[in-house]
């Protein structure tokens, strides 16, 4: 199946994991791939740090929609400040405005209301699509919503449906049941988990996936695996000592060639691989769905790392592409881009 | 500088996620007790891995553990569950059996109040008073919760007074509604009033707002002991006795989150104790520009062919340690000459055993007694 097809249908693609895989990189090169695939599409941040900005080489928004290329846009969002616009919207009279605004009743609503932040992140997307938001917004196909780490992402994507059981009918709780819809479509909305092949992230890509599929009934749409360390060249794969690991590794390796450069770079080399390697067969055993697996890069966090990535991504994610597994029971992973580097302390 | 010693036997670290926190809150306090020190470490959400090695499951969250080590101190471990704690908490503080009930059964507390105020970042510090009050351990380590805002769970305590003390509380803890269903703090407003009334009604639905104020009026008698508990766990974070770590990634990039984490430790009248930059990605031995025509030199006479992949996993590496030791460098030179500074590497495994744990704590023990020279060296 065509994977970027398919996330090309959306309106909502919704980008989370564990904080530092790199989940803004990832969100980014999502964004320009599929704007270069003709859809008009906002990149959404709701970080208070900015961060997608320098992704996309393009000042920070401070809250306005801005232009970051050809059918592409940024936002950096204050959920804070969607309220207060909407209060503004829908009381005309600014006396009345500020009295609401200023009133102790909706400061301590507003900050408390238990998934009201996160309908108004939600909210803020869907009226962008629909474009009754502001009249100077620009069209939009697709918004690529940069979501909170792991935990607060399955919050963001649950908080239409917990506010619509819990308060039933009345606006708010049809606003809130509008959206759980929208955001159990997978039609509309989808869901790409970004990840590295290390035991704390995939543990946490592991419990998003069962707590989409039990909270929502969803499944990610993709699973973006980022920042591997390059397999190790033909004949240096093993080891001559692997003290930590040793119990788990095949058995007895062949003598390594002659190592002038350094055996403890390489010995390290090794080391991560390996953990990178044991992760990938955990993903491959329990992860269900379409996985992509992208090298860590020598870039430093910028647009020339949005570049690489949209590459990386268009050749993985073309249809037959060797960088996805579409059926997650594959013995082995499959390792893409060979040669290249993986990598992902980029944020 | 030293991490152990009873000038400060309450030890926080903290730092953005995923900067390898948990893990080294784990090994100071190995190496504390290894130093007979009787130790507690309190962390929120261990890897698994770490959790075995601490021998550690669900029966933490309800006590601290001791942990299977041999020691000449003893290592206890527990788990802070925030909603666990916040239950607990309403369970001492209630009166009597009808207002705990009416609390934990309340509808807002029960799914929502997951997001009042940053309440359960609280849950954190509050736990923690528990422990440092009871006095049984000569060293607390605490871990600190994976929030967005690395700090956020400090201000928690001033939040929570704040909260009390505000005016938000007394509309609060006022009936909200009158004897007709009508919200009473905006029908005092008249006109205005009742037209902010159906816009509330419109935008959230009254039966929200219900359910909130019966959830602070169920709550009210618990307040006078929760307000003073906060002011004194605000007192402990402050106190000379506690010491904050800030654990941090490498790489330039990461520069300007440490420093502002410093500065507001600072600011607000913390104790800063050593900024630790975490997993360091280790240097080549020697500098090495592999190229297409030094590949050959990598492997002299046992290849004569480049190995393929060879050179761009050396590059890679070797671009990733000149990335770090630039970043650590540089913050070097930012900070002050009187702020403690070490880097640890980034190890081949995570230590997550007993013995590489103490391993790790003992490096972090070694650079800090010598981190100006360690930093010279190194640098």
């Amino acid at each position: 199946m065509d994977i970027a097809a398919r996330l090309g249908r959306l309106q909502l693609l919704v980008v989370t994991g564990k904080g530092g895989v790199g989940k803004t990189a990832a969100a980014a090169s999502l964004g320009r791939l599929l704007a270069a695939a003709g859809r008009r599409v906002l990149v959404l941040e709701v970080d208070p740090r900015e961060n997608v900005h320098q992704m996309l080489a393009v000042p920070p928004s401070g809250g306005a929609i801005v232009r970051a290329g050809t059918r592409l846009w940024v936002q950096n969002l204050k959920p804070g400040q969607v309220l207060d616009d909407i209060v503004r919207e829908r009381l005309k009279v600014e006396m009345l405005a500020r009295r609401v605004l200023a009133s102790p009743v909706y400061e301590q609503f507003s900050a408390g209301a238990p998934g009201l932040k996160e309908l108004a992140i939600l909210g803020h997307a869907l009226r962008l699509l629909r474009r009754v938001g502001p009249p100077d917004a620009p069209q939009l196909d697709l918004v690529v919503l940069d979501a909170p780490a792991t935990g607060h992402g399955v919050r963001l994507l649950a908080a239409p449906r917990l506010v619509s059981e819990v308060i039933g009918d009345g606006p708010f709780g049809a606003l809130a049941g509008e959206l759980a819809g929208f955001v159990a479509d997978p039609e509309r909305c989808g869901i790409v988990v970004v990840t590295q092949a290390e035991e704390m992230p995939v543990e946490e890509a592991l419990e998003l996936r069962e707590a989409l599929a039990s909270q929502l009934g969803r499944q990610p749409e993709l699973l973006i695996v980022n920042g591997l360390f390059p397999p190790l060249p033909a004949g240096l794969e093993r080891p001559e000592v692997f003290d930590p690991v040793e119990p788990l590794l095949p058995p007895a390796p062949p003598p390594a060639p002659e190592m002038p450069l350094g055996a403890e770079l390489l010995t390290f080399w090794r080391h991560r691989r390996f953990l990178n390697e044991r992760e990938l067969e955990r993903l491959a055993r329990w992860w269900e769905g379409p996985r992509i697996e992208l090298p860590l890069l020598a870039l430093e966090r910028g647009p020339a790392l949005t570049d690489a990535l949209q590459q990386l991504l268009a050749a993985g994610l073309a249809p037959g592409a060797a960088g996805t597994a579409a059926a997650a029971n594959a013995p082995t992973p499959s390792i893409a881009g060979g040669a290249g580097v993986a990598g992902a302390e980029q944020a | 500088m030293n991490l152990l010693s009873d000038e400060h036997p309450l030890v926080i670290f903290v730092g953005a996620g995923g900067v390898g926190k948990t893990t080294l809150a784990a090994a100071l306090g190995v190496v504390s007790a290894r130093a007979g020190r009787d130790t507690l470490v309190m962390t929120f959400d261990p890897s698994l891995r770490l959790k075995d090695a601490l021998g550690v499951g669900q029966e933490a969250k309800e006590h601290a553990v001791r942990v299977d080590l041999e020691a000449v101190g003893e290592l206890h471990a527990s788990l802070l569950d925030a909603r666990r704690t916040f239950d607990r908490l309403i369970e001492r503080y209630a009166p009597d059996a009808e207002a705990r009930r009416r609390v934990l059964d309340n509808r807002f507390y029960q799914h929502l109040s997951g997001s009042l105020g940053g309440i359960l970042e609280y849950m954190a510090v509050e736990r923690l008073f528990e422990v440092a009050a009871a006095g049984r351990y000569r060293q607390v380590v605490l871990d600190t919760p994976p929030t967005r805002q690395a700090l956020d769970f400090l201000e928690a305590p001033a939040r929570i007074v704040g909260f009390l003390d505000s005016g938000a509380l007394r509309v609060a803890l006022r009936p909200w509604f009158d004897e007709q269903g009508r919200l009473k703090a905006t029908s005092r407003l008249g006109g205005l009033g009742r037209r902010a009334e159906r816009f509330l009604d419109e935008v959230v639905g009254l039966d929200l707002l219900r359910d909130m104020a019966e959830f602070f009026q169920a709550f009210s008698p618990l307040f006078a002991g929760f307000r003073e508990r906060a002011s004194q766990v605000e007192e402990l974070l402050r106190s000379s006795k506690t010491l904050f770590v800030l654990v941090a990634g490498p790489g330039e990039e990461r520069i300007p989150d440490t420093l502002f984490f410093a500065r507001r430790l600072r600011q607000a009248g913390y104790h800063l104790g050593p900024i630790v930059v975490n997993r360091v990605h280790p240097e080549p031995d020697e500098p090495l520009r592999p190229g297409p025509p030094a590949a050959a030199e990598l492997a002299p006479g046992s290849a004569p062919a480049p190995v393929p992949g060879l050179v761009d996993g050396i590059q890679l590496l070797t671009w990733l340690g000149e990335r770090d030791r630039r970043g650590l460098v540089q913050l070097a030179q930012l900070l002050s000459d009187a702020q403690p500074l070490v880097d640890l590497p980034l190890r081949a495994e995570e230590p997550t055993d007993l013995p590489s744990l103490a391993d790790l704590g003992a490096d972090l023990e070694d650079r800090l007694a010598d981190w100006r020279r360690h930093l010279r060296r190194e640098s």
